[in-house]
């Protein structure tokens, strides 16, 4: 190497760290850019939905938070007229709901993505994911349609043949399931990425050790992949969590006190932040942003308790 | 022996599982589209996807000194058309693309003072009563007025007892879902012009150069808590922040597709982010290594090696953004606004196919079959585009690393 | 193997395939009146339900959940529609123009619900559409100020009356036509397509809202009209709310499917009625039910009536 080629080198070099170093900033910007916004949301939410708790409301008074966060009526006294609005019962079936409907969604979802991932014969895991995709993009709204359609049907006959009459199928069951079946696409894809990145090598060492397929397949690769699948599980958590429209066309509404009859109607915080939000004004119209509030409060720590939970479990580390 | 058999067994029951498991997405998705199917396929015809949604309107009535026709059809009518020797126009009930019944005329003689209506608006032309239009009313000086909803018989009835009419109100077929198309498609552009770079780049951050610690841990936390943040709260945020700066940007007067595809690319983020990464862990250590070994520098091994290895997994971001693109309606009513509008423009507020169906079903009387025919469109894109993708992705990395996905 | 797990896929698909078949097909059982009675609902800032709740003489529930029957259930007009296409046992209310075949639409106290019966003052059931307009001096232009006003004498003739009947709804009585009276608005007569007019407020009322002005277009110069509906509260907050009536979202036209309340008062002239609506109590096609009164539909929805068989035994 002459002396001129070990100076373009070095000139190259310095160029080229130059440019790494320009590669870092612009993308460290993206990811700060990206990890702002829950501020810019965050910020909008709790100012919009303190009003109600801190201003006097157009002379109906200030909200009681105590009282809004632990009642189990939705409002007591007439609309417009009352400040006595209520949540509580509203934050336990939007949990009982969400949790049942995971209990569905997770182990189908999961079990698909395996499914897509390392057991079906490739055609077959075409047209599945296909059949994914295409039902992660079916508007909340057509669910809904199906929902009220076929689903309220399916419960109300269902219920009618054990003898127990429901409203029509207005129900927790048919919210659970209108839920499971819009989080299930949520929940394989995400899971199929955690399965596919698992390390092959991992997978051969156990076939190699007389494990067969399905062992390694259950044993082995699910749990390699656990931390991605439970990522997969807490997007199925927020997107049950903050579905709002499917689930105003069949939870039926409820007022007040909490139910666990799976037969019985239901309501979930963001069905009452919908419902009425386009007709109302004044304290019935801000009190919806203070819903919105609970709920953002109710997903961030069910957000991070399952986080916890996350780290708690671990993961085999596919990279560091 | 037995312990072979045992395991067997199990094996095949576990795999029974991810096969029954499989098949529930699959009936859910065959299920909902024989639902929509049976709900919409009657509206489901060419037209609507090219026709504009606005109809144009006309009142008129006749010159001065006109004469009834009292001719015969020139052509044979279609079945179920009836027509007027009298005044020499046939007319027959319809269905318009919004599933409404309509009385749609079927022929007008060319000697019918129909052929030849005095504008009663600003024009000053005569203006023919076509073939094609839609009536929706004929008023008489006297007698009760014909509207289309009591029928083409009616109608015909009522002109025929008549002698002259005061105003006639026709106008030209609307209810085309053209504009809400046009304008899905270039959200998913500028959704993804947004969304694509920083989030592609945040991933980059996150799992080629930051160090894992703190820092990147918190930033990860922050991302993945906007997974949880309800569409309806995004709107919100869209409302609040991104309409009033595209406002005063752009000279948007509201609602608009730039503040509506910001909104949706802060939706998308997470969802980006998230996915690129899982396909950025998959690329092998190796790959770098060996790349920065021949001297590439770590911009270059990250463009030129790590990004393609992972093309297949962006892709998969990408087609998860589009569908969630389409399916957006909670967040686009308050980001961009339920206006259904034929002209397309950025700053203008013309909405999506699934805000379509929200303003149909908030319709009262809400148009179920409409909106039904609008998501086996929704459908059938979202499938095209998925094959197209999905093709181009294979061809892509055919030729880029020489192996087929 | 995968033969017999693809058999096993295709014969779980089949069942459940045929069981959502089964769920659109509908199953005729005899009517059983021991049932409990679904009482179905809208929120309370439905101006449907304010309409119906003020008509069977219950004003007490217009905007008051907890006076309901125990149980209620909460929907939109078209959730009750397809309730009761599926609840037996059900009872609700819509608007006329929603009422179709898959229903049965009740008589109220002995007359049938039809237009003629509205319009002839016999069915009581009703609730009023209103308009509402910017004050005057307060629009974007003189000539939106003009073809608003127009618009609103417009919506005073047998024209306007035509193009409501024809969307449904139950015009007022008039026998001017805007013939007679075009000539006292001279905008009408120049080219005003470059002048756009806002509407907006309630969605009960869009569909005739539009029709009104897709036939007023032509009458008035081709001006463009913009519609957003998104409630009869926004009527007031966007034509007259200072905080709003200027922002994006302002409007030059409200409409609202109820009476203006105390807290929306604006000079007379900027409001008034131009049609009826018809509320309609529904049930399920099964119900041998026809008939009721203001005091039965009072009676189930406050809980004194719990059971179908209640009603017969009066």
């Amino acid at each position: 190497m002459t002396g001129q080629d070990i100076v373009a080198t070095m000139k190259n070099t310095a160029a080229s760290r130059r440019v790494d170093h320009l590669a870092k900033g612009v993308f460290l910007a993206a990811a700060l850019i990206s990890a702002s916004f829950i501020f810019l949301i965050a910020g909008i939410v709790l100012f919009r939905g303190f009003i109600p708790f801190l201003s006097d409301n157009g002379g109906l008074g200030r909200v009681d938070l105590f009282h809004f966060l632990t009642a189990d009526v939705w409002l007591i006294g007439q609309t417009f007229v009352s400040n006595l609005y209520g949540v509580g019962y509203l934050i336990l079936s939007t949990l009982f709901i969400t949790t049942l409907s995971l209990l569905i969604s997770f182990p189908v979802g999961v079990l698909t993505a395996l499914f897509i991932a390392k057991v079906a014969p490739a055609p077959l895991a075409k047209i599945l994911r296909t059949v994914i995709e295409t039902l992660a993009s079916i508007p909340s709204i057509v669910f809904g349609l199906f929902g009220a359609g076929v689903i309220l049907k399916l419960v109300y006959d269902f219920s009618m043949a054990i003898g127990y009459q429901s409203k029509g199928g207005n129900s927790i069951l048919a919210t659970v399931l209108v839920l499971a079946l819009m989080t299930i696409p949520t929940i394989t894809s995400i899971s199929e990425v955690a399965i596919r990145s698992v390390d092959k090598t991992l997978e051969h060492g156990s076939l190699a050790l007389g494990a067969s397929k399905t062992q390694t397949n259950f044993k082995v690769i699910l749990a390699a992949a656990k931390s991605g699948i439970f990522t997969a599980a807490i997007l199925g958590v927020g997107r049950s969590l903050g579905e709002a429209t499917a689930v105003s066309l069949v939870a039926g509404g409820r007022r007040s006190g909490v139910s666990f009859d799976l037969l019985d109607t239901t309501g979930t915080l963001t069905t009452m932040m919908l419902e009425g939000l386009k007709e109302t004004t004044g304290l019935d119209y801000d009190i919806r942003f203070s819903v919105g509030l609970v709920l953002m409060a109710v997903i961030l720590i069910t957000n991070l308790a399952l986080n916890a939970v996350k780290r708690r479990v671990g993961s085999v580390h596919v990279k560091a | 022996m037995s312990r072979r058999n045992a395991r067997r067994l199990r094996d095949f029951f576990l795999n029974a599982v991810t096969y029954l498991s499989s098949t529930v997405s699959l009936v859910a998705l065959v299920a909902i589209l024989l639902f929509i199917f049976g709900k919409g396929y009657k509206l489901l015809n060419f037209d609507l996807v090219v026709e504009n949604f606005e109809s144009q309107g006309f009142v008129a009535d006749f010159y001065p000194g006109f004469e009834t026709c009292g001719c015969v059809a020139e052509i044979d009518l279609p079945e179920g058309s009836y027509y007027s020797e009298k005044w020499g126009i046939a007319l027959s009930d319809s269905t318009d693309l919004l599933g409404k019944t309509v009385v749609e005329v079927d022929y007008v003689h060319p000697d019918s003072p129909f052929a030849y209506l005095r504008d009663k608006g600003i024009g000053s032309e005569p203006i023919p009563l076509r073939t094609d239009y839609d009536i929706i009313r004929i008023a008489f000086e006297t007698a009760p007025t014909a509207l289309s909803r009591y029928g083409a018989a009616n109608m015909i009835a009522s002109l025929d007892a008549s002698d002259s009419i005061r105003e006639i109100e026709f106008e030209t077929k609307g209810g085309g879902i053209r504009g809400s198309i046009l304008t899905t498609l270039v959200l998913i552009g500028l959704t993804l012009l947004f969304a694509l770079p920083i989030g592609v780049g945040a991933a980059v951050y996150l799992n080629e150069y930051a160090a894992v610690g703190r820092f990147s841990k918190l930033l990860r936390s922050f991302i993945e808590t906007l997974t949880g943040v309800p569409s309806i709260i995004y709107g919100l945020m869209g409302l609040a922040v991104f309409v009033p700066l595209t406002v005063r940007l752009t000279g948007a007067t509201g609602g608009n597709l730039i503040s509506g595809a910001m909104t949706l690319a802060v939706i998308l983020m997470p969802v980006i982010i998230r996915t690129t990464e899982e396909s950025l862990k998959v690329v092998p250590d190796d790959f770098r290594q060996a790349s920065l070994a021949l001297g590439a520098s770590k911009t270059q091994t990250t463009f030129k090696v790590v990004l393609p290895s992972a093309l297949p997994g962006i892709m998969t971001a990408v087609l998860l953004a589009i569908g969630r693109i389409i399916g957006e309606s909670a967040a686009l009513v308050f980001a961009i606004g339920t206006t259904i509008k034929d002209d397309v423009s950025l700053t203008g507020k013309s909405t999506s196919l699934a805000v379509h169906i929200w303003a149909m079903m908030t319709d009262e009387p809400a148009n179920v079959e409409l909106s039904a025919t609008i998501a086996i469109i929704i459908v059938v894109i979202v499938v095209t585009l998925n094959i197209l993708i999905k093709l181009i992705t294979n061809r892509y990395l055919k030729k880029r690393l020489g192996v087929g996905a | 193997m995968k033969k017999a797990l693809l058999a096993l896929v295709f014969l779980f698909s089949a069942v459940s395939l045929l069981a959502c078949g089964a769920a659109a097909t509908t199953t005729a059982e005899p009517f059983d009146g021991t049932m409990t009675i679904n009482v179905y609902t809208r929120d309370t800032t439905s101006g449907t339900r304010a309409g119906f709740m003020a008509g069977i003489g219950f004003a007490a529930a217009e905007a008051d959940d907890s006076v309901l029957v125990d149980g209620f259930i909460i929907k939109d007009n078209t959730g009750i529609l397809t309730a009761m296409t599926i609840d037996e046992y059900g009872i609700g209310y819509i608007s006329l123009s929603s009422v179709n075949s898959t229903v049965k639409a009740l008589y109220f106290e002995g007359v049938a619900p039809t237009e003629a019966n509205v319009i002839n003052n016999t069915y009581g059931l009703k609730r009023p559409f209103m308009w509402m307009t910017r004050a005057e001096g307060d629009y974007p232009s003189q000539d939106v100020e003009d073809i608003v006003n127009a618009f609103i004498a417009f919506l005073g003739t047998s024209d306007a009356g035509d193009i409501i009947a024809n969307n449904g709804a139950i015009a007022l009585p008039s026998s001017v036509t805007w013939d007679s009276i075009k000539s006292q608005h001279p905008i009408t007569l120049q080219d005003n397509s470059g002048v756009t007019v806002r509407f907006g407020g309630s969605d009960s009322i869009q569909k005739v809202a539009q029709a009104l002005t897709a036939a007023f277009m032509p009458k008035c110069g081709n001006f463009v009209a913009e519609h957003d509906h998104t409630g009869s509260g926004d009527a007031y907050k966007r034509t007259n709310d200072p905080a709003i009536k200027d922002t994006s979202v302002g409007k030059d036209v409200g409409f609202a499917s109820r009476v203006f309340k105390s807290t929306e008062a604006v000079p007379e002239a900027q409001r008034g009625q131009l049609a009826w609506d018809a509320i309609v109590a529904i049930v399920h096609l099964n119900n041998p039910l026809a008939d009721v009164t203001a005091a039965d539909l009072k009676s189930i929805y406050d809980g004194t009536f719990t059971k179908w068989s209640d009603l017969d035994a009066e």
